[in-house]
């Protein structure tokens, strides 16, 4: 049934048909409204979940990785400074291979303290071991979020959907929500591989010497690389019973292009109307939506940009000292093709700034006209201060 | 569906997971402090001169178990009706709850369990030592002899007591007023002395012949002969007709005899006497004016009677030294000097002198002396110093050349003349005789040392007698130690008493009984000051599983094997009945 929600309902909204068991979160803004919604179906009895209340984020997740030892779904939402807290814990949720899912409310990081949204938050855990999922609009925040229960109950990793801050989770959109039928067909209950059993105790997460730590590393390298496969069977299904796919990438007028802008949230979407203007004046631009960031996928990636001259990488994001992550990230996956297409770099938006078509339209004209980037990352909309 | 999934991607999944017992690490190796249960001294323990065991009692009522509380207060003092009644209650003054809302209301709970004892007919079962050769003798049934009878009783020892009086009690039978301890009461607290053995022989005319007597038929005997003179002014007119002396005049009142007043009387004096005298006389019809040298606040009398006596319309003229007293008819005139306030004597209380030749008089239609009192006889003193008397506390022990000891107790000795005190004091003089008769003479102070509560010089006579309160230190447990997150404000339960008009009207007792609800609510809030109720958070809270409940007294004991010695049992435990030591002590 169609209905117009906020985006952070859309996150309520899945989890309460993935029938979730143990939810436990610390709230923050703007991640806020989706456990307002959670609490408020526990108590009314529209989930039959636990709602465990906790000090902090920190205490969230832990609680987390005991509820899903025992073999239950779990779920938790958080934003900026809380998943900054978490960080030690979600190294630990990735190594204790519990499925837990996390909707994360990309904000930007204190201080100068701001609330709006900015992707350094989750991109600063891309080595935690998270599968990361970045979304582009409610639907696809309710649909992701249902996918991310199969996704990490089958590769056995820790599953983030990310949304930007207000643009999405406070942003009121038409979404379908399913009904609760299709969605048990889909995501049946929860079948732990393991879990604790009194009757068999066993000691989890306990002291690993030289001798085995690399190879569950190594395993676990390799489940995230089988999780690329498993999404595209998860999402062939979904679109079977829903009819609707995302892709881990989505090219977007990628054939015959000769510059192609590199997104990923909600900037896609005002990227859809650059593009489609630009087209509409003869200019032949592409777009490539980033939805997958962990695992990376490399070999798409590659195979839809190997031929196009020049890639502008557009990053709500910064790591200090090297460029835009998202730039790394594409440079990285191409740098081993013979005759790579140039990658120019461009930070945006840092803090919720607007990124409007204006800016996206002055990132393709200076792709255009520059022969080679004129540096690893160019700031656009910088003002004199 | 089903048979799709099986076509799913098989992913690697090896993480960490141990079927071996986490039992086979001894995690106790690493610690280097060692949490141990170790119970401690509470405050109001140390503060009651018969050193109860309060914050057991508390906890024993808190649990419903009236009896046993009831007995804990019995190994310690003969008279917990008495005392739940009259005693001035020093342990509240230093309990650790009045620094966190009110202190507990200890007294109230003391009346509680003595009343529910006695009107329930509980039989108490007490620790007796085996029986002893030695008899000895108590001058006096006043609480210093009887306190004594019983201990040496419970020691092994047989007593005989000699009381010149027609029933025995003392100051509890002829001296403290009908309204603060009914007679009923008290009368029950001797029978369960006498039941225990203890033989009281009243109407006895005390001599120095009987005593010369006494000493060949007994190896020991106790002076407990009290204060029962009345000071003399030292004025003229005091020994004139309607003269009267006031704790005389509170033995005629508890022997039956009828008196009434009109018009003012005055009550000269700022002891407990003066003030029961006083409020004797407004029950009588009279107009009380107790007339006290120094200032209100200078006033021996315990404070919440001085209150009780304002209360009822008593009142008190400071600085007025009496100097003079004439008859004129029916009515006295009181001539009185003014006093004034010089400073502090070594009391701490009002230094005072003349104030240049000011002088009032005051028309009164009786007077009544109660500036405190000494002992009736001499001989009832104890002699002065020399090598062969040991002073202590609360008594004063004399070995003679023919072998057999005198102990002179009660307010003979004591500075403080209270109730609690006279029963320290017989404890005191049974402990140091039974020690003496056992260890000899120079071994009394050390045997007294052994068994203080916390650093003395309350006695624990449970402790003497090797029971569980062995176990405690003397560490005097603070506020500061008690862990104040596991209690809530509460209030003090207020003690009910009789309407001011109805007091006035009766001899009836003015204090209320409480109910066993409010007396378990109160008991409740004590925070049991190191000791252990088995609240069990060292156990919710030990993260190693090394708490272990067993069947021993403590009900739990720590797994060394597993105890990392984290500390975290000593942090959380509300009372301080836990300790942290360094681990090789």
């Amino acid at each position: 049934m169609k209905r117009v929600l906020e985006g952070s309902q859309a996150v309520a909204e899945a989890v309460r048909l993935a029938k979730v068991d143990v939810i436990s979160a610390y709230p923050i803004t703007p991640q806020t409204h989706i456990v307002e919604f959670l609490s408020e179906y526990c108590a009314k009895g529209t989930m039959n979940a636990r709602f465990l209340r906790v000090e902090s984020e920190h205490s969230a997740l832990a609680t987390l990785i005991g509820a899903a030892t025992t073999g239950v779904r779990t779920f938790t939402a958080t934003s900026s400074q809380g998943l900054a807290l978490m960080h030690e814990l979600l190294h630990w949720t990735t190594g204790a291979r519990v499925p837990v899912v996390m909707a994360e409310v990309n904000r930007a990081l204190g201080p100068g303290w701001n609330i709006w949204t900015d992707q350094t938050d989750s991109l600063a855990q891309r080595d935690t071991g998270w599968i990361q999922l970045y979304c582009e609009n409610g639907q696809e925040v309710l649909d992701t979020i249902i996918q991310a229960f199969r996704l990490g109950e089958w590769v056995n990793l820790p599953v983030m959907v990310v949304l930007d801050a207000f643009f999405l989770s406070h942003t009121y959109e038409p979404v379908d929500v399913p009904d609760q039928e299709p969605v048990d067909h889909f995501l049946p209950p929860y079948e732990p591989k393991f879990q604790v059993d009194t009757k068999d105790p066993r000691a989890f997460g306990s002291l690993v010497a030289p001798n085995a730590y690399m190879e569950m590393r190594y395993n676990i390298a390799e489940a995230m690389e089988e999780a690329q496969s498993c999404f595209q069977k998860i999402e062939d299904e979904y679109k079977g019973i829903f009819g609707r796919r995302y892709g881990l990438v989505e090219p977007v007028y990628c054939d015959d292009a000769e510059i192609v802008l590199v997104t990923s949230g909600t900037i896609t979407s005002t990227s859809r109307q650059v593009i489609n203007d630009l087209r509409a004046r003869g200019e032949k631009v592409g777009l490539l939506k980033i939805k997958l960031f962990r695992p990376f996928p490399v070999d798409i990636i590659r195979q839809i940009l190997k031929s196009i001259p020049k890639v502008a990488v557009i990053d709500r994001n910064i790591s200090f000292g090297a460029s835009g992550i998202f730039a790394q990230e594409v440079r990285a996956a191409l740098c081993n093709l013979a005759g790579h297409p140039l990658v120019f770099g461009y930070i945006v938006g840092l803090g919720g700034r607007d990124v409007t078509t204006d800016v996206l339209e002055d990132i393709y004209w200076r792709t255009k006209n520059n022969n080679v980037p004129e540096k690893e990352s160019i700031w656009l909309g910088l003002q004199e201060v | 569906m089903a048979e799709k999934k099986e076509t799913e991607n098989v992913v690697p999944l090896l993480f960490p997971r141990s079927s071996m017992s986490t039992e086979n690490n001894l995690t106790g190796s690493w610690r280097f402090l060692k949490p141990c249960y170790e119970e401690k001294t509470a405050p109001c323990s140390t503060a009651c001169p018969a050193g109860e065991d309060i914050g057991r009692v508390e906890m024993l009522m808190t649990q419903g178990m009236f009896k046993e509380a009831w007995e804990t207060i019995l190994k310690e003092n003969p008279f917990p009706a008495v005392c739940g009644r009259v005693c001035f209650h020093p342990c509240e003054g230093k309990c650790n709850r009045g620094e966190f809302d009110d202190p507990v209301a200890i007294r109230s709970i003391e009346r509680f369990l003595a009343d529910a004892a006695l009107r329930n007919e509980f039989n108490p079962s007490f620790d007796r030592l085996s029986s002893r050769k030695e008899k000895i003798a108590v001058i006096g049934a006043g609480p210093s002899g009887l306190a004594a009878a019983y201990f040496l009783t419970l020691l092994g020892y047989t007593c005989d007591v000699f009381e010149s009086m027609p029933e025995a009690g003392g100051i509890l039978r002829w001296g403290i007023p009908l309204y603060r301890l009914p007679v009923s009461v008290l009368r029950s607290e001797i029978a369960r002395i006498e039941n225990l053995g203890v033989h009281i022989h009243t109407g006895k005319h005390i001599s120095q012949d009987f005593l010369k007597k006494a000493q060949g038929d007994y190896s020991a005997i106790f002076m407990g002969c009290g204060h029962s003179s009345t000071r003399r002014l030292n004025i003229h007119g005091e020994d004139i007709e309607g003269v009267e002396n006031g704790l005389e005049f509170l033995g005629k009142i508890r022997r039956g005899e009828k008196y009434s007043f009109d018009g003012p009387v005055a009550v000269i004096g700022g002891g407990n006497t003066a003030v029961d005298v006083a409020r004797n006389v407004v029950r009588l019809g009279g107009k009380s004016l107790i007339v006290y040298r120094r200032r209100r606040r200078d006033m021996p009398a315990f404070d919440q009677e001085i209150q009780m006596a304002l209360e009822e319309g008593v009142e008190i003229r400071e600085l007025l030294a009496p100097a003079k007293v004439e008859s004129n008819g029916n009515e006295y005139t009181l001539t009185v000097q003014l006093m004034k306030v010089t400073g502090k004597d070594i009391d701490g209380r009002a230094a005072i002198e003349p104030e240049g030749g000011k002088t009032e008089e005051i028309t009164v239609r009786k007077i009544f002396k109660a500036i405190g009192e000494e002992a009736a006889e001499s001989w009832y003193n104890p002699p002065g110093k020399n090598k062969s008397i040991i002073t202590l506390s609360n008594s004063v022990l004399v070995q003679n050349s023919k072998g057999s000891v005198l102990v002179f107790g009660g307010d003979l000795t004591n500075k403080t003349k209270s109730v609690v005190h006279a029963v320290a004091s017989g404890k005191e003089a049974a402990i140091a005789l039974d020690v003496l008769f056992k260890k000899g003479f120079d071994a009394i102070e050390s045997g007294l040392e052994t068994c203080t509560v916390g650093e003395g010089p309350s006695l624990s006579m449970e402790v003497y007698m090797g029971g569980p309160r062995c176990d405690r230190t003397h560490h005097v447990v603070v506020y500061d130690e008690i862990n104040t997150d596991y209690f809530q404000m509460a209030s003090r339960v207020s003690q009910p008493r009789l309407l001011i008009e109805e007091r006035l009207k009766t001899f009836g007792e003015i204090d209320l009984k409480i109910s066993a609800n409010s007396a378990m609510k109160e008991a409740g809030r004590c925070f049991n000051c190191g000791l252990c109720n088995q609240c069990d958070n060292c156990y919710f809270f030990c993260p190693d599983l090394a708490i272990l409940r067993d069947d021993g007294p403590q009900g739990r004991h720590i797994n060394y094997d597993y105890c990392k010695g984290c500390g975290v049992c000593v942090v959380e435990c509300p009372r301080n009945a836990m300790v942290l030591k360094e681990e090789n002590q």
